[in-house]
């Protein structure tokens, strides 16, 4: 059984009058414990695609799959729910709210899940301490994102994706930010996550070289995926 | 125990975030608050007062000298001094009306010090003690009989001005000794700020100084009526055939006064009304502000899980807290505002009874709920939109 599988994927933007395909008729079968790259130049609908998997937007048509629950039947909660408890999330973009710590930016996944699988405040604030621990950063534990570099703000955002025990992450350009030797200990910390853990890894990225460390690679190039 | 991070706590953080918008919606809050706990103060101590007096009279109509209506009124509501007179032969004349059951007349005289009498201004009541059955049961409880000639018995509030509260005091009243024989409980009315003394006395008054009363004078009659009397239908029968006199039915005791207070009132609703629209004016303002501010934040917690309900959650708490606090600070100044006014507007100063602290409570839950409910209100349509976008729209703002 597949853990993710799209079938004819495809979405539209309208922008104006016209209608802007990000992605065209994707199919994609991905099992449990994958760790696939997807290289496309900016615009080629990588992020869309990510976003499609992560339940973050819907299809125009097609039908998205996780574990064999159609997306679309979940509901805005049933949704909430499986972004929440199955998915993490690593962003483009700095992530992390500003008036939070970086333990309580850390943390913040971690409210939303529902009251009974909640874990004690303890073994959190330990998950917490250990994954930035992983990511280098738990001198920072109690600084503000506004007191980080860009970089370790994405280490802190990296870790956080990593707090509800996800299935699945989802990585967008997660080491946009950082330098070569810190990259490369961000990798293999993926690695040890998905090989210890048997988290499924979904990275895009535009730099293949980063992508020539993952098992299966794909390219994205004008909403369509093609085999690397 | 380590504390557990939730959603409050997000709350809590978000709005120490910008601490002059929040100190500036929070003083709005207190304003509009403060202007509604403030008219409802004023409102209900006018109402309480006016029904309070009108029960307490136990006279079904109060009768007085043409023109004399709104000068009575002051008297038994406001706690005025006032003297108005008409002859007391038209007691007589009432007295034939048909579903008239009793009649009780009373004269007003007013004292001055240094002028007539020993005690500052006040009004001295002069009530027949046979016919009485406006003051007969608070002196009958506090006395337990009849005052004789030459005694005085002092209402609850005048014995406080006067300073006296020493029972077998003597005073001058229109050149005449009066022994202060006791002070009478609070009744209510406007006569707690009054001195009694029977009817008996006039004459010597009348002798003595230069009150400006003549012999066979009265100022008001009470009157009680018959079971099952229409008191309109008495009302008009008295008004017609006796010109001399105005009558007042127990129910429009203090109509004058609402009257005379009803422009203040209006101008009370409408600050109200303005100040409420600017203030869920300023609360939509603010959180559409926020909202917008924070588009992107909604969309990564919604990417992290986060129900729509919980975004809910997350902003109406802020808006509870804010409107908590706005309204529990206007509630604060609009009693003390109500407290130290009552003691500097001259209606209020002269009514006789506060609201009680179950009214006040009342007003301050009525605050509470306004308060809370327009920052809600307010906050509503922003966060409404907010909470519809798609996470990835929101994201991408």
């Amino acid at each position: 059984m597949s853990q993710i599988k799209l079938q004819n994927i495809t979405k539209t933007y309208k922008v104006g009058l016209d209608s802007l395909v990000a992605v065209q008729d994707v199919s994609l079968d991905i099992q449990k414990g994958d760790f696939i790259s997807i290289v496309g130049h900016s615009g080629s609908g990588k992020t869309t695609l990510l976003s499609l998997i992560g339940g973050i937007t819907t299809p125009t048509s097609g039908r998205i799959s996780f574990e064999d629950m159609d997306l679309a039947a979940m509901g805005s909660n049933g949704l909430s729910e499986y972004r929440c408890q199955k998915i993490g999330f690593m962003f483009q973009f700095a992530s992390l709210l500003p008036m939070l710590t970086v333990k309580e930016n850390l943390l913040l996944p971690t409210i939303f899940v529902p009251e009974p699988e909640r874990t004690g405040a303890a073994k959190l604030n330990d998950k917490a301490a250990e994954l930035l621990r992983s990511v280098g950063l738990l001198d920072k534990i109690n600084a503000f994102p506004g007191q980080l570099s860009g970089g370790q703000q994405r280490r802190v955002a990296i870790a956080r994706s990593f707090m509800n025990n996800p299935a699945l992450i989802l990585a967008d350009e997660p080491t946009g930010d950082l330098d070569e030797e810190t990259e490369q200990e961000m990798i293999n910390f993926f690695k040890s996550m998905n090989q210890t853990k048997g988290i499924t890894f979904v990275m895009v990225t535009h730099n293949t070289e980063l992508a020539s460390h993952t098992p299966r690679r794909l390219r994205m190039h004008q909403g369509s995926l093609q085999l690397l | 125990m380590p504390e557990r991070f939730t959603l409050s706590s997000l709350a809590i953080r978000n709005l120490r975030r910008r601490p002059l918008r929040t100190t500036i919606l929070v003083a709005a809050l207190t304003l509009m608050v403060a202007s509604l706990v403030f008219a409802l103060s004023f409102v209900m101590r006018v109402n309480a007062s006016i029904q309070l007096t009108a029960e307490r009279l136990g006279a079904d109509l109060l009768i007085v000298p043409t023109g004399a209506r709104g000068a009575a009124e002051d008297i038994l509501v406001e706690s005025h001094v006032r003297s108005f007179y008409m002859d007391k032969a038209i007691l007589e004349r009432i007295r034939k009306v048909a579903g008239i059951d009793k009649l009780s007349p009373q004269t007003y005289l007013v004292s001055l010090i240094g002028m007539c009498c020993s005690v500052p201004e006040s009004m001295v009541v002069a009530f027949n003690q046979e016919t009485d059955f406006i003051v007969k049961p608070w002196l009958k409880k506090k006395l337990g009989r009849n005052l004789q000639k030459g005694e005085a018995i002092v209402g609850e509030e005048s014995a406080f001005n006067i300073s006296l509260g020493l029972i077998e005091m003597e005073t001058k009243l229109f050149g005449n000794a009066f022994k202060m024989v006791g002070v009478l409980d609070k009744t209510g009315s406007g006569l707690d700020t009054a001195i009694f003394i029977s009817d008996e006395n006039i004459e010597d008054i009348i002798k003595n100084s230069e009150a400006k009363i003549k012999a066979d004078q009265i100022s008001v009659i009470f009157a009680k009526l018959e079971k099952g009397a229409n008191a309109y239908k008495v009302m008009s029968e008295i008004e017609n055939n006796i010109v001399e006199v105005d009558v007042v039915m127990r129910k429009d005791i203090g109509k004058s006064l609402l009257a005379t207070l009803g422009d203040i009132r209006k101008i009370f609703y409408f600050t109200m009304i303005l100040s409420t629209i600017l203030s869920l004016f300023l609360v939509w303002a603010i959180f559409t502000a926020i909202a917008n501010e924070r588009t992107r934040e909604v969309g990564i917690m919604r990417a992290l899980g986060a129900k729509e309900g919980q975004v809910v959650k997350l902003f109406l708490f802020e808006v509870l807290v804010l409107g908590a606090i706005g309204s529990i600070m206007g509630i604060i100044a609009g009693t003390s505002l109500s407290v130290l006014l009552a003691k500097n507007f001259s209606i209020l100063k002269n009514l006789p009874i506060d609201i009680g602290l179950l009214s006040r409570m009342l007003i301050a839950a009525a605050g509470l709920l306004f308060g809370t409910g327009i920052c809600v209100l307010g906050a509503l349509s922003p966060l409404q939109r907010l909470k519809k976008l798609e996470p990835l729209i929101a994201i991408s703002r």
